[in-house]
């Protein structure tokens, strides 16, 4: 270990949050593998048909296990973050592991996003951008209230003002 | 602050140069016409040019004007819809002067004036054509705050001399390779044209070849010059008569034997300095020079101090635009030495599979070639490792990597906008980390690649100790 971990996690909705989106990406590769397997029919192809069918199928499982099981709940256990008195602390990823550490004073902006899918499970995201590109972090869901706090406490440590 | 006033228009021949990109932008359709139309349409061309183009350009000059007064510059332009830009001065961040070719043709130069407009973006302004002393005397303006009188040029910082110049496009694979990119691309374009003068011309050239020992060798040292000669020849053009000055806050390089540059730079906006060299400049004791500097258009940050210099001016250089610069001689902070294993894994195991791949088929000569890759690859990756370091002196933070391009950097921590520790599984195992510090506002970022855990947690606490002493954890 070279830094503590940072001391909050992610709303556990996040993890459904992610495994609905993994199930969408799983559900439109079955979706492209049934069409495939339909039209090789058609064409009166079964060899072919058999062997896309079978390795789509189990393209599908694998994916469907990895992107709906394994990363939602990895991610979610392993997305950590905190406001220190003088940054912002985010750590993420299982394997492959980032630390960033964004001082306040170079925190630009501070945002709360959402789409449809945050939406539905009453979450947000934040996004903190920096003057450099690769220098901002996100921190992808936050129930709105605790987003807000989090918003103002970062704008006002930052010394970002409200606009009018 | 009393202020003269300084306003104009573009140079009146700046009509020139627009008419001259009306006619390029519209070449294609044009060629198009003639080919498809044939030549009869070329007089009623020539009269709608000089019924049109000219008569617009000469209105779109009219209609452009710029003004320097009251702490701010204004540039007015467009013939319907009329367009104002304002930049107050002290948002100005750089004036570039450029004289392409044909400006010089007429002494003209084209001013670019980059300007920060709030946030990250970037306002920028473009004058196509004023008169030299006017350019200058506009960047001058543009530039001084608070002007006070100066002499009338400082002394350089930097200059090339033409021979370090040929010596450097000789030794950098940029040049060296350019003439090879163009003779592919005449090619290219031989190729499109009718007749199958490319056929021919290769059949005669293969009949009228040398075929004895001495016409060989000949005719590849021949090559070797020309090649030599014209990447000599790609620096000389660039980069002739490279000048770097220190102009109070700000460094100004000026280059170029056809198209003049002048480039200025905030030293404020200097977030650190490279020093890079190759293996074809190593031998000589090369080496050239950048600043990554924010808020600049040109990839990465970077901005060209010196193209080449012999490695005994690099230090004094360095020093003269960072006085707290380190040298770049002393010796860094090794990183451990799992960070070699790592970094063979990365460099042998291709092309010693591609040397298995090839003996198991028999293909003695691939088996020999990839045997020396291998051989060649493990060395890079033993320098590799050796060039892997980096230290802190308490006001610079010293970066070095790469192997075949070695770079070395110096930053001030304080330019760093944010901070990340990045750990693969492999290095977990191999107790290592990289430490990557990012530069705001496109600088980019540096990266200390593989360093020991109980190196990153040191180096952190010591850049920001006031914000990495609640995060480091104390050794066990």
């Amino acid at each position: 270990m070279i830094l503590r971990e940072p001391a909050e996690a992610l709303d556990v909705r996040m993890r459904t949050v992610w495994a609905l989106e993994g199930a969408i990406v799983a559900a439109l590769v079955a979706f492209a593998v049934a069409v495939t397997v339909v039209v090789l029919v058609v064409q009166d192809a079964s060899t072919a048909a058999w062997i896309v069918g079978v390795a789509g199928a189990a393209a599908v499982l694998v994916s469907a296990l990895v992107l709906v099981w394994l990363r939602p709940s990895h991610d979610h256990r392993y997305f950590r973050y905190e406001v220190t008195e003088l940054g912002l602390y985010v750590a993420r990823g299982w394997l492959w592991r980032r630390w960033q550490v964004v001082p306040h004073a170079r925190i630009e902006t501070v945002d709360i996003k959402s789409g449809p899918i945050l939406r539905a499970f009453g979450l947000v995201a934040v996004q903190v951008a920096t003057a450099a590109a690769g220098g901002g972090t996100e921190i992808p869901g936050l129930e709105l209230p605790a987003a807000d706090a989090l918003v103002e406490d970062l704008a006002h440590r930052a010394g970002i003002e409200e606009p009018q | 602050m009393s202020e003269a006033e300084l306003e104009g228009r573009l140079h009146p021949l700046a009509v020139l140069v627009f008419a001259r990109r009306y006619a390029s932008a519209s070449l294609i359709p044009v060629v198009a016409l003639l080919i498809s139309l044939g030549t009869r349409v070329l007089v009623p061309l020539i009269v709608s040019v000089l019924v049109i183009v000219v008569p617009l350009a000469v209105l779109w000059w009219w209609r452009f004007t710029y003004r320097v007064a009251g702490g701010r510059l204004e540039v007015r332009s467009g013939l319907v819809n009329r367009t104002i830009k304002v930049v107050p001065l002290d948002r100005v961040r750089g004036v570039d002067l450029t004289a392409p070719f044909f400006h010089r043709l007429l002494d003209l130069v084209k001013v670019d004036i980059e300007a920060a407009a709030g946030g990250r973006d970037k306002a920028e302004l473009s004058l196509a054509a004023v008169s030299h002393r006017e350019g200058e005397a506009l960047r001058e303006r543009l530039l001084a705050r608070a002007r006070v009188e100066e002499p009338a040029e400082p002394p350089a910082l930097y200059r090339a001399t033409p021979g370090l110049l040929a010596v450097g496009g000789l030794l950098s694979g940029r040049y060296l390779l350019a003439p090879a990119a163009i003779v592919g691309l005449l090619f290219r374009l031989a190729e499109d044209l009718p007749g199958g003068i490319v056929e021919r011309g290769t059949e005669a050239l293969i009949d009228r070849a040398p075929t004895g020992a001495a016409g060989i060798t000949i005719t590849v040292v021949t090559a070797l010059v020309l090649v030599g000669a014209l990447a000599a020849g790609g620096s000389l053009l660039v980069d002739w008569g490279f000048t770097l000055r220190s102009e109070r806050d700000r460094l100004t390089a000026q280059r170029g034997l056809l198209t003049h540059r002048t480039v200025s730079i905030d030293r404020g906006r200097i977030r650190g300095l490279d020093v890079r060299d190759t293996p074809l400049r190593r031998p000589f004791r090369l080496a050239g020079i950048t600043a990554i500097a924010g808020g600049v258009r040109r990839a990465g940050g970077r901005t060209t101090l010196a193209p080449v210099v012999r490695s005994d001016d690099v230090l004094p250089l360095l020093r003269s635009i960072d006085p707290l610069a380190p040298d770049p001689r002393a010796a860094l902070v090794a990183h451990p030495r799992t960070a070699r294993g790592r970094r063979f894994v990365r460099a042998v195991p291709l092309p010693a599979l591609a040397t298995a791949g090839a003996i198991a088929l028999g293909w003695w000569w691939a088996a020999v070639a990839g045997l020396v890759l291998t051989a060649v690859m493990a060395q890079v990756a033993i320098d590799r490792y050796r060039q892997l370091g980096h230290r802190f002196d308490g006001r610079r933070l010293t970066l070095r990597g790469g192997s075949l391009t070695r770079r070395w950097t110096e930053l001030d921590p304080a330019e760093i906008v944010s901070f990340e520790l990045r750990r693969s599984p492999g290095q977990r195992r191999a107790g290592l980390a990289t430490v990557v510090v990012h530069l705001g506002e496109g600088a980019g970022s540096r990266r200390a690649l593989d360093a020991g855990e109980e190196q990153a947690r040191p180096l952190l606490a010591e850049l920001h100790p006031r914000l990495f002493a609640p995060l480091v954890r104390q050794s066990p």
